[in-house]
């Protein structure tokens, strides 16, 4: 795999000439509609029993499918829940999940791949090679298979994002660890009689920390997506909490009659993922210069 | 010979590889919470007669032993019975592994038809508005559940126009080849952005690169210089994503044919999961894996064939 991996790292490094003349250090404007966009999911997320017009998991069966209306703003489902309000509540679950989805792994692969970058040997072994069987997996089918093995819910599907995820972050962070492990200064505070953890924590990870940030945008997008999918699949969040992705398949079989109970959720989902995307292509293209 | 040390070494790194992998989906096995000797003797069994059934199914061996057993009989295709079927799990994968290929084949030619267009045209004119236009599109696809995408696609081509079946595989081969349009375009609109990202990001590189000037200076043309030279040289690169992508793909596939009612190898597991099919989940766990190994390992020897740098490297 190294020679694919090496490939890969060396085009998706490229930076066009033409950008690397502008010498700007400001972000592109573009990142402050990201930011508005994810800024309203999160308010919406925070003061969802303020918003919500109705209780999410309140069943009305009389109500059931009933069509948009004064009331129901988006029409009710199968179940005559108001589809407005569980659009609401669900905004809530998915990023959390989607944040923690992408934190958590973010932080075990920073701090394995700076321990196996700076310290080499044995614990570097183990830790790449602990790496290069995760990454023959394809992932999202091993989360399947983790799922499985914890039971469903937001714990086991973030313990199994976390399991499968720091592989990118452990290399990337390793790597950068490699290139400034015998820059001088780390030298002189090795001279210096610093301890090595102390030189770890102190001198070479708070310069290679950034990197990990440029990535957690993305990564969240990816969590997001990630959970939607398992929930479409029925191996999500377990019923009847909101998400997004159950509520696109709880409205699929109404597709003829009732097309929005399956399509509006995705928009939502589109529109985080959008508002995060223009943060996220922002910061990297930024970093780059 | 250096490149066929190279394809030799790639083998034989391929054997611990998947070693580790049966390993992996073995002790998915022995983490799942349940006895399976419980299951079979019930819960009114004395604890002689669990120790009985125990010491048949060789769970009291050593671990290691056990594992052993499990390599043999893997190796031998076997890959226990599902508890729901009661069918051997290699038949219903044998069944289900060819809707599947299907499925990615003609996903993966799309994702090509749409994405080497689409890469050459953004980066021959980087930063304008063909470009502009492509990434924006790009960022859309990416951020799209291809579940929904398929939906979408449900609702506005197949339901009005009923050209496509909205779902399932049918009996004939032309019912085949008509279900399977819908789910092979969606698979192509979520993995095309990736592919043109990264196509993209290898023809800048290489448009910039020393010798694509030496060529210019010399008064090639462009098409001329683009086909012998730039197109040739992004081609290890491009073909390397793909590969690394075929996680993704494979994913793709398990969600669109959940959409889709397709009964392949996605839809398989995705059923094991809901009906906690142990021996189905560890089947469908292990081929997946193989695939993805077997992909890597042919895009490494297909990158080794054209790309003669790749000696130096093994």
């Amino acid at each position: 795999m190294s020679v694919a991996d090496d490939l890969t790292r060396e085009a998706e490094s490229a930076v066009t000439p033409v950008e690397l003349t502008h010498e700007r250090t400001r972000l592109p404007r573009r990142v402050w509609v990201g930011a508005a966009i994810v800024g309203a999911y999160a308010l919406v997320a925070v003061f969802a029993s303020v918003l919500a017009p109705h209780d999410p998991l309140a069943q009305d069966p009389i109500m059931a499918l009933a069509n948009p209306s004064g009331s129901h703003w988006l029409g009710t489902d199968e179940l005559g829940r108001d589809v407005f309000s569980r659009l609401i509540y669900a905004t809530r679950i998915d990023l959390s999940v989607g944040v923690l989805g992408a934190l958590l792994p973010a932080i075990v692969g920073t701090f394995l791949g700076a321990i196996g970058g700076y310290f080499g040997g044995w614990r570097d072994s183990v830790i790449m090679r602990l790496a290069d069987i995760v990454q023959a997996f394809p992932t999202y089918i091993l989360i399947i298979a983790l799922v499985f093995v914890l039971g469903q819910g937001i714990g086991s599907i973030l313990v199994a994002f976390t399991l499968l995820a720091w592989v990118a972050y452990a290399r990337l962070i390793r790597s950068e660890i490699l290139r400034i492990r015998d820059l001088d200064y780390v030298q002189a505070a090795r001279a210096a009689g610093l301890p090595p953890r102390r030189i770890l924590a102190r001198h070479v990870f708070p310069n290679v920390v950034g990197q990990t940030l440029v990535y957690l945008p993305s990564d969240i997008v990816l969590a997001t997506l990630g959970l939607a999918s398992l929930s479409f699949l029925g191996l999500g969040i377990p019923l009847p909490t909101a998400e997004w992705g159950a509520m696109i398949a709880a409205g699929q079989p109404f597709i003829r009659e009732q097309w929005w109970l399956s399509t509006v959720p995705g928009l939502v989902v589109v529109g985080f993922g959008l508002g995060l995307s223009l943060i996220g292509e922002s910061i990297e293209e930024w970093s780059q210069r | 010979m250096a490149r066929f040390q190279f394809v030799l070494k790639r083998l034989l790194l391929t054997i611990p590889l998947l070693l580790g992998i049966v390993l992996l989906v073995f002790l998915v096995l022995k983490l799942t919470p349940g006895d399976p000797a419980r299951q079979i003797v019930g819960l009114r069994a004395t604890e002689a007669q669990l120790n009985e059934v125990r010491t048949q199914l060789g769970l009291n061996d050593p671990i290691l032993t056990q594992y052993v057993r499990y390599v043999g009989r893997v190796l031998h295709g076997d890959l226990g019975y599902s508890y729901k079927s009661l069918q051997p799990v290699s038949t219903s994968i044998a069944e289900r592994l060819p809707v599947t290929l299907w499925l990615m084949g003609f996903g993966a030619l799309l994702a090509m038809l749409i994405s080497i267009p689409c890469g050459i045209v953004s980066a021959l004119r980087p930063n304008r508005a063909a470009d502009h236009v492509i990434r924006g599109l790009g960022l859309v696809g990416l951020t799209m559940p291809s579940f929904w995408v398929g939906i979408v696609l449900i609702l506005l081509v197949a339901l009005p126009t009923g050209l496509f079946p909205a779902g399932g595989f049918g009996q004939t081969v032309p019912e085949h080849l008509r279900s399977i349009v819908l789910p092979a375009i969606t698979l192509a609109i979520s993995v095309a952005p990736i592919q043109i990202r990264s196509l993209r990001a290898s023809l800048i590189q290489v448009r910039g690169s020393d010798y694509v000037a030496t060529g210019r200076a010399l008064g090639l043309t462009e098409s001329r210089l683009m086909r012998r030279f730039v197109l040739r040289n992004a081609a290890p690169p491009t073909l390397s994503i793909l590969a690394l992508n075929m996680g993704f793909l494979l994913f793709g596939a398990v969600v669109i044919e959940t959409t889709f009612a397709l009964p392949g190898i996605g839809q398989g597991i995705v059923l094991a999961a809901r009906g906690r099919d142990l021996p189905s989940i560890q089947g469908y766990t292990l081929l997946f894996a193989v695939l993805v190994v077997a992909v890597y390992l042919i895009a490494d020897i297909a990158i080794a064939v054209l790309d003669p740098r790749v000696e130096i490297q093994a």
